[in-house]
């Protein structure tokens, strides 16, 4: 009895791998690397799902060059010792067309190489480390580098809002340094000067002697770096210390989560991102929506920047007429696509020339605060 | 002393005093992390990393029944008795069996334990962390300028009275003479009727307790109990239990305030060139150069 169940097993299997194979030939295969399982397991939750939302609405509007869209999907856990193996995995075995990047910047550096030495498209969605895209042409990046959103809090803080005294805090990773070093090299631009800066490790949670230094700093904003599951208990605990001044962020805090952990703190907190959540453009606005029918929880940067970049890659297939990579790649430097993140542009070196959107936490919910779209501030290295 | 100079050297005090009171709250939390393990060496000479994953099941326990019933009376204490539970089975089902293994093949299968534990929470609860939906002691106490929360007064109060219950329960009752047969001789205690057995057990159930209200404490913190929360006391709490001399519990205690406090004077000196967390283990590592058996060894 057993034998035979186990006999059965194995046709069952057999033949779904069968007819498996069968779909696969008649699908254009999107390779997608993203942390889902360790400490980044949330943003990978996101990018992913963003990405699978792009592969759906593409297919349901008839897929690319007659054939359904199909997205391979590994988890890197945001480790590049994992992210190399799994893009010679996409390229050698499942063949994919262009592969995409929804994890943290060193795995994105590491799997970067492997797909330019192979040839293949290959598009960051978030990763924000300059040398991503220095791989080789290759290579693309849809979100603003880590210094040009620095760029931006600077013109933000500044300028629009006219706070000139900064205290800075710094996430010690790739991400908080850059933004750091954007922030610092724009800041006497526009007459902000920065009274200390202080660091944090990303296992932070507890900032007490921190807020306890700020306080004594008392400055006119505070400029922090950080995710949201370190900026939430960052922005509560300067608040419940009784510090009031503005606090100002970037896309790492652009999640509904942010103003849950933060509660009332949350009000009033502004932060540069690419999404912008009031928005009447309705590539923006559909995003929104069907993302939170599809996922069952609210949408945010990286889910935003996970559907553009599979956007931005069926779009270039599409126009090229082919998957021949050669052809994909010259099309996606010809990129000129409306989607929910702005308008998709690539420079010369593979990166995006978008505005910067600037929300602010009103009544629980993330809004419409500014928007910054200053080209020569935001213009991104072209080598 | 020119008023302007009096005036700095006043805010500067109060700087001190503020970074002091925030390293006793660090101090307080570590000791009761870092208590439960140093019980289990003491006891079995296991290093038992799975006691991270205890502390992080203990804040999601909280964090559920504070939710669920809107009352942190009953979700602490509650946390707190299922995660002794919890406690208890790891040592039945994980630990017994390979006692008579060498202390690294315990090790091993601890690390592997507390990885899977950090997975199950993931899948079950979800990656993106849980929250308070009306997080407690949140209401902010000010004296002498200074701002406190209530859960940072209930973390400094909770953790030294739990801590000074225990020591009289080891010191003045008959099951912490039982107790402290069984870490000096198990073989003799034995012998004059103490079941080991019990004792080993009641060890975890007290150990995994206090290590579930340390986790319920951070979690009022922060508002936020993550699948890797706990990943920082999984390697922080050893060095602490180094640092107080393996199976000591004053020296742990001890050993933990003066830690929380040099990383709460750190974080703001030498944060540049040291990491909070690499605080600690340059801190042990100084110490074991000049007191190799730990600051507070028992000989």
């Amino acid at each position: 009895m057993v034998k035979k169940i186990s006999i059965f097993a194995l046709a069952v299997c057999l033949v779904a791998g069968l007819s498996g194979m069968a779909n696969a030939a008649d699908t254009i295969k999107i390779g997608f690397h993203a942390p889902l399982t360790g400490f980044a397991a949330s943003d990978g939750k996101s990018s992913t799902e963003g990405a699978k939302l792009a592969v759906n609405q593409v297919n349901a509007a008839g897929g690319v060059l007659g054939k359904q869209l199909e997205l391979v999907v590994y988890d890197d856990q945001a480790k590049p010792a994992q992210s190399i193996p799994i893009a010679n995995k996409l390229i050698g075995q499942d063949k994919v067309v262009v592969g995409i990047s929804g994890s943290y910047s060193g795995a994105t550096r590491s799997a970067a190489g492997v797909f330019q030495e192979a040839k293949i498209p290959y598009i960051s969605a978030y990763g924000i480390h300059p040398d991503i895209t220095r791989a080789g042409e290759y290579v693309f990046r849809t979100s603003f580098l880590g210094e040009i959103q620095g760029h931006a809090g600077a013109k933000l803080l500044g300028d629009m809002m006219g706070k000139k005294k900064v205290v800075i805090i710094t996430l010690q990773n790739d991400f908080g340094k850059s933004l750091a070093a954007g922030f610092k090299d724009k800041a006497a631009d526009y007459g902000i000067s920065i009274v200390n800066e202080y660091q944090y490790s990303i296992k932070d949670r507890q900032f007490g002697s921190i807020v306890a230094k700020v306080k004594a700093d008392n400055p006119d904003a505070i400029y922090a770096s950080g995710y949201y599951f370190t900026a939430g208990p960052l922005v509560s605990q300067l608040r419940a210390a009784g510090v009031t001044c503005p606090v100002i962020g970037q896309e790492g805090y652009d999640s509904q989560k942010f103003i849950e952990i933060a509660g009332p703190a949350a009000e009033g907190v502004i932060i540069t991102t690419s999404l912008d959540r009031d928005s009447k453009v309705p590539e923006t606005a559909d995003f929104i929506t069907a993302f939170e029918k599809q996922a069952g929880f609210k949408s945010d940067m990286v889910a935003a920047s996970g559907h553009t970049a599979v956007m931005v890659a069926a779009d270039a297939i599409k126009r090229a007429g082919s998957t021949d990579p050669a052809k994909v790649l010259a099309a996606i430097q010809t990129t000129n696509l409306k989607v929910s993140t702005g308008t998709i542009k690539f420079n010369a070196l593979g990166e995006v020339m978008k505005a910067v959107q600037v929300q602010v936490v009103k009544d629980g919910n993330w809004h419409h605060y500014d928007v910054i779209d200053d080209a020569a501030l935001l213009a991104p290295p072209a080598e | 002393m020119s008023p302007v100079f009096r005036a700095a050297c006043e805010r500067l005090t109060m700087l001190y005093f503020e970074l002091l009171i925030q390293g006793l709250i660090y101090g307080s939390m570590y000791a009761i992390i870092a208590v439960g393990l140093t019980l289990v060496y003491g006891l079995l000479r296991i290093l038992h990393v799975a006691h991270a994953g205890l502390f992080a099941l203990g804040g999601y326990m909280g964090l559920l029944i504070t939710n669920s019933t809107g009352s942190l009376i009953l979700g602490m204490p509650l946390a707190a008795a299922i995660v002794g539970v919890v406690g208890m089975a790891i040592y039945r089902l994980c630990y017994q069996p390979i006692l008579d293994q060498p202390p690294y093949v315990a090790l091993i299968a601890s690390i592997g334990l507390f990885i899977a534990m950090e997975e199950m929470f993931r899948l079950i609860f979800g990656p993106f962390g849980l929250t308070y939906t009306n997080a407690p002691l949140q209401s902010v106490v000010q004296f002498a300028g200074i701002y406190l929360r209530a859960v940072d007064l209930a973390i400094v109060v909770g953790s030294l009275s739990l801590l000074g219950a225990l020591s009289w329960l080891s010191q003045k009752t008959r099951i912490g003479l039982a107790w402290r047969a069984t870490v000096d001789d198990p073989q003799i205690a034995e012998s004059f009727g103490i079941s080991v057995l019990n004792v080993r057990y009641l060890n975890f159930f007290i150990g995994s307790a206090l290590a579930a209200v340390a986790g319920v404490f951070i979690s009022l913190l922060s508002n936020l109990v993550e699948p890797t929360m706990g990943g920082v006391p999984s390697y922080k709490a050893l060095a602490i239990i180094v640092l107080g001399g393996l199976g000591n519990v004053a020296g742990t205690l001890i050993a933990s305030l003066v830690l929380g406090v040099v990383e709460a004077f750190g974080t703001i000196y030498i944060g540049d060139i040291l990491d909070r967390d690499a605080i600690a283990f340059a801190f042990l590592i100084i110490v074991l150069m000049i007191r190799p058996e730990g600051l507070f060894a028992r000989r």
